[in-house]
C-alpha cells in the first residue's frame, strides 16, 4: 500500500542521524566541538561526522594525531572550562591505549570534585563484528564500559535513536559513552541492516538516556537486545510469530542508566526471557538482565532465562570461526522457543 | 510524467562502476525534491542520490547491482 | 624576569604555609599508625605524599598566574594547590575525610579539585597533561588569554602520555606550559636508572617547542624562566616545557624507609632547604626584616592551626553521600 503523496518522511542512515545530530547542536551551542582521528576532510570512518568540517571549519572539526591518550584526555579538559566535546574513538577496541582518560578522568571528575568539575562530553565509538576484521576491530565491550561508574552509555539500534540519543548526549552534563554498531551504520561497505535506516524528523527531538523502547510487542517471551541484535530478536519474533508466539522485543537503547522497569514489566507480564547481546557472554549485559530479572521478577518467571551472546574467546578472523558464534535471529528463537518448553 | 533518476557524471571522477548501497524510500515511497533517496558506493567511498524533483520513488536498480555514472537508476512518477 | 618585592613575599610566605601545612598534617597522619603502621587508621588513613622541599617550583610558577588559569597537579600536590590559591579550610578537611571537604570527603589528598581556582590534581602518573591542553585549545579557540599549566614528576616524562600530550600541545599551538618536578626520584627509582637523558628539557625538541632546565631549586629562577613561558602562551606562542631540579625532604610517601637514597642524601638536602635559603635572601637583601619574617611566620602558624583544628572539628559526611556526585 502506498503512502499519499504528502507524507513527510525522510530516511536516513545512523551515520547521517549522527552527523546531522551533531550539526544541529553545534549551530545552536558554540560551546560544541568535535574532534577525533580523520572526522575533519573525511568525514568519519563511519560517515558519521560528514559535512561537519565544510560548515564549521578546522577550529571545531579538529581531526587529531593519532594519539588517543593526549585527545580523549584533552576533551576532558575542554569539558572541564565550559566546552561540549564530543569525540571520537575509532573502534571500541582501542580503548586500551586511553582507558586512563575515560574511567579515571571523564567518569570520576564529577565525584572527586564533589560536582564542582562535571564532564560534559560525548564519547562516540564503534563497535561490532561480523565483517571480518578479527578481534582488534570487533569488539563490543558495552559490559566493559558500562561496568565502570560515572559513564553513561547509549547504543542506537535505529537512525531516528542515533539522532535522538546524540542529542541528549551532547546536552548531558556527564560523559556519555555513545556506542555505534559497524552493522547497522550505513556504510555501505560493511553492509547495512535494513531496520537501522528509518524515518528521522528534521527538527531536533530528544531520546532520553535512560529510557528503553519497546521495538515489539508480544506477550509470551521477551527478546532483550541492544544495537544490532535489536534486529536479530525482531527477526527472530517475525519467525515466532508463524508459530503462533508472540514475542515482545525490548531495545535496551541505554546501558547506563539501565531502564530496570521496562524490563521487568516486560518479562513480568510474559515470564520468559532471552537477551542477546553479541558482546562477551560472561560478565556482561546478558548477565546483569538475567540477575535483574531473578532478583526482582523471580515469583514471575516460568522458565529459565536464556541468552544469547558471543562466547567468551577473542573474535576470530575466518568468516568460517566468526559467523557461526555470533548472535543471529536462529539462535534467539531457538532460546526463545527453549523458554517455551518448544526446543 | 516520469522523470527519470540519472546518477550525474560528475559525482565521482574515475570510470568505474557504482552501486546502491541503501535505498532510502521504498519502492513506491513519495518523495520531495531534494529528498536524499539513495547511497551510492563506489570502492569504498559514499555519494548522495537526490531526487530530482517530488513524486513516487520507483526503484529500477536494486542494492548491489552495479551501474554506471550517468545510468537511469530509478524513476519519480 | 626578576619578581617584585611584593612577589618575594608572597613566595616566602607561601613557601611557609605549605610547610607549616605539610608539618601538621605529617604529624595527624601518624596519629593512630604508632607503633603499628597501618595505613587504614588515623584521622588520615590511605597514602600521603607530602611535597617537603619542592615548595619553589610551586610558587615559582603560580606567582604569574591567577584564578582563571588552569592547574594540573600530581599526587603531590600540596604546595601547588597553596599556590594556586585553593581554600585551605576546605583541603584540610578534605583530607580529614571530612563533609565540609573540597569534595565532602569523595577524594581526599589525592584528587584535590577547587573549580574556583581551577586547580586539579590526580593520582595517575602523567594524567593531567592531556586536560591540560585540552583546557588550554579551548581558551585559545575562544580568544582568551588565559593558560594552562601541568605540573608532573621526572617520572612522568617516560609515560606515554607525556610524549602524546607535548606533540599535541604543539600541533595546537595551545597555550599551555609543562612544568616538570625533578625530585630524582620515582618512588625509588633514580632518574639515571628510568631516562634516557639526563635533562628531560631536551624532550621539548622532539616536539617542535622550547624546553628549559632550571637548576638549583631556585623560587627566583624558577620565577624567571616559567614567567617567559607563561607569558610567551598568552601571548599565542605555543607550549613550552620546563625541567625544574628539586627534591623531595621526605619519602615517596609517608612511611617510606628510603633504603634506596645514598647515605646523608637527605641531611645533605636539609642543609639547603630552599626555605631558609629564601628567607636568608629576603632579610639580607632588606624585603624582609625580622620582625616581618616572625609575623610571617606566625601567620603561617595560624592559618594552618585554624584550618586543621577546623577539619578535625568538621563532621564526617553521611554514609548516604557516598551516592551522591557520580553524575551532575
Amino acid at each position: 500500500m502506498n503512502a499519499p503523496l504528502n507524507r513527510t518522511k525522510r530516511n536516513l542512515t545512523i551515520a547521517k542521524a549522527m552527523a546531522e545530530a551533531i550539526a544541529e547542536e553545534m549551530r545552536r551551542d558554540p560551546s560544541v566541538l568535535v574532534l577525533g582521528e580523520d572526522i575533519g576532510k573525511l568525514g568519519g570512518v563511519f560517515g558519521n561526522t560528514r559535512g561537519l568540517y565544510e560548515e564549521f571549519g578546522a577550529a571545531r572539526v579538529k581531526d587529531t594525531p593519532i594519539s588517543e591518550t593526549a585527545f580523549i584526555g584533552a576533551a576532558v579538559g575542554m569539558a572541564c572550562v565550559g566546552m561540549k566535546p564530543v569525540v571520537e574513538l575509532m573502534f571500541v577496541d582501542f580503548f586500551g591505549v586511553c582507558m586512563d582518560a575515560i574511567y579515571n578522568l571523564a567518569a570520576k571528575n564529577c565525584y572527586f570534585s564533589g560536582g564542582q568539575s562535571p564532564v560534559p562530553m560525548v564519547l562516540m565509538t564503534s563497535v561490532g563484528g561480523g565483517y571480518g576484521d578479527a578481534g582488534q576491530h570487533s569488539q563490543c565491550l558495552y559490559g566493559t564500559f558500562a561496568h565502570l561508574p560515572g559513564l553513561k552509555v547509549v547504543v542506537p539500534s535505529n537512525a531516528y535513536d542515533a539522532k535522538g540519543l546524540m542529542l541528549s548526549a551532547i546536552r548531558d552534563p556527564n560523559p556519555v559513552v555513545y556506542m555505534f554498531h559497524k552493522a547497522l551504520q550505513g556504510m555501505g561497505w560493511l553492509g547495512t541492516v535494513k531496520g537501522a535506516i528509518n524515518d528521522v524528523p528534521e527538527d531536533e527531538y530528544l531520546v532520553p538516556i535512560g529510557k528503553a523502547a519497546i521495538a515489539r510487542s508480544g506477550k509470551d517471551v521477551t527478546l532483550v537486545g541492544l544495537g544490532a541484535t535489536v534486529h536479530h530478536a525482531l527477526d527472530a519474533a517475525a519467525e515466532l510469530a508463524k508459530d503462533g508466539v508472540e514475542a515482545e522485543v525490548i531495545d535496551l537503547r541505554s546501558l547506563v542508566p539501565l531502564d530496570r522497569e521496562t524490563v521487568l514489566a516486560s518479562v513480568r507480564k510474559t515470564g520468559r526471557l532471552v537477551v542477546a547481546d553479541d558482546d562477551y557472554q560472561s560478565f556482561g549485559v546478558s548477565g546483569e538482565i538475567i540477575a535483574l530479572a531473578s532478583e526482582a521478577a523471580f515469583p514471575q518467571l516460568k522458565a529459565a532465562p536464556r541468552r544469547v551472546a558471543f562466547p567468551d574467546i577473542p573474535i576470530p578472523f575466518s568468516p568460517a570461526l566468526e559467523r557461526p558464534l555470533l548472535p543471529d535471529a536462529a539462535k534467539i528463537a531457538a532460546a526463545a522457543r527453549a523458554t517455551l518448553g518448544k526446543a | 510524467m516520469a522523470v527519470p533518476v540519472v546518477v550525474p557524471q560528475d559525482l565521482w571522477e574515475e570510470d568505474l562502476p557504482g552501486i546502491v548501497s541503501a535505498w532510502l524510500f521504498e519502492d513506491g515511497d513519495p518523495v520531495k525534491e531534494g529528498d536524499l533517496i539513495a547511497e551510492l558506493m563506489v570502492e569504498k567511498t559514499s555519494y548522495d542520490l537526490t531526487a530530482p524533483k517530488a513524486g513516487r520513488l520507483k526503484i529500477l536498480v536494486q542494492p548491489e547491482v552495479p551501474f554506471q555514472r550517468g545510468d537511469v537508476v530509478a524513476q519519480l512518477e | 624576569m626578576t619578581p617584585s618585592q611584593e612577589q618575594r613575599r608572597w613566595m616566602y610566605r607561601t613557601m611557609l604555609l605549605s610547610r607549616r601545612f605539610e608539618e601538621a598534617i605529617a604529624a595527624a597522619y601518624f596519629e593512630g599508625k604508632q607503633p603499628a603502621f597501618n595505613m587504614a587508621n588515623g584521622p588520615i588513613p590511605g597514602e600521603m605524599h607530602l611535597s617537603n622541599g619542592q615548595e619553589p617550583c610551586a610558587v615559582g610558577v603560580c606567582a604569574h598566574l591567577d584564578e582563571g588559569d588552569f592547574v594540573t597537579a600530581t599526587h603531590r600536590p600540596h604546595h601547588i594547590a597553596i599556590a594556586k590559591g585553593v581554600d585551605l579550610k576546605a583541603m584540610a578537611a578534605e583530607i580529614f575525610g571530612k563533609q565540609t571537604g573540597l569534595s565532602g570527603g569523595r577524594g581526599g589528598h589525592m584528587h584535590l579539585f577547587d573549580a574556583k581556582v581551577n586547580f586539579s590534581c590526580a593520582g595517575i602518573i602523567a594524567e593531567g597533561m592531556g586536560p591540560a591542553v585540552g583546557a588550554a585549545a579551548a581558551f585559545r579557540q575562544r580568544g582568551e588569554k588565559r593558560v594552562a599549566v601541568s605540573f608532573i614528576g621526572e617520572g612522568a616524562a617516560n609515560q606515554g602520555a607525556f610524549h602524546e600530550a607535548l606533540n599535541l600541545a604543539a600541533v595546537w599551538q595551545a597555550p599551555v606550559v609543562f612544568v616538570i618536578e625533578d625530585n630524582a626520584w620515582g618512588i625509588s627509582v633514580a632518574k639515571k636508572d628510568s631516562t634516557s637523558v639526563t635533562d628531560n628539557a631536551l624532550r621539548a625538541a622532539a616536539y617542535g617547542m622550547p624546553g628549559h632546565r632550571v637548576t638549583g631549586n631556585d623560587p627566583l629562577k624558577i620565577f624567571d624562566v616559567a614567567g617567559a613561558a607563561i607569558t610567551r602562551a598568552r601571548a599565542g606562542q605555543g607550549p613550552t616545557l620546563i625541567e625544574i631540579e628539586t627534591y623531595r625532604l621526605e619519602g615517596h610517601f609517608i612511611g617510606d624507609a628510603e633504603g634506596y637514597r645514598a647515605e646523608g642524601e637527605v641531611v645533605g638536602l636539609k642543609a639547603k632547604d630552599p626555605i631558609a635559603v629564601l628567607r636568608q635572601l629576603l632579610l639580607q637583601e632588606g624585603t624582609i626584616d625580622v620582625a616581618a619574617d616572625v609575623r610571617i611566620q606566625a601567620e603561617a602558624q595560624s592559618a594552618v592551626a585554624e584550618a586543621i583544628a577546623a577539619a578535625r572539628a568538621a563532621p564526617f559526611p553521611a554514609a548516604q553521600a557516598a551516592f551522591e556526585q557520580v553524575f551532575a
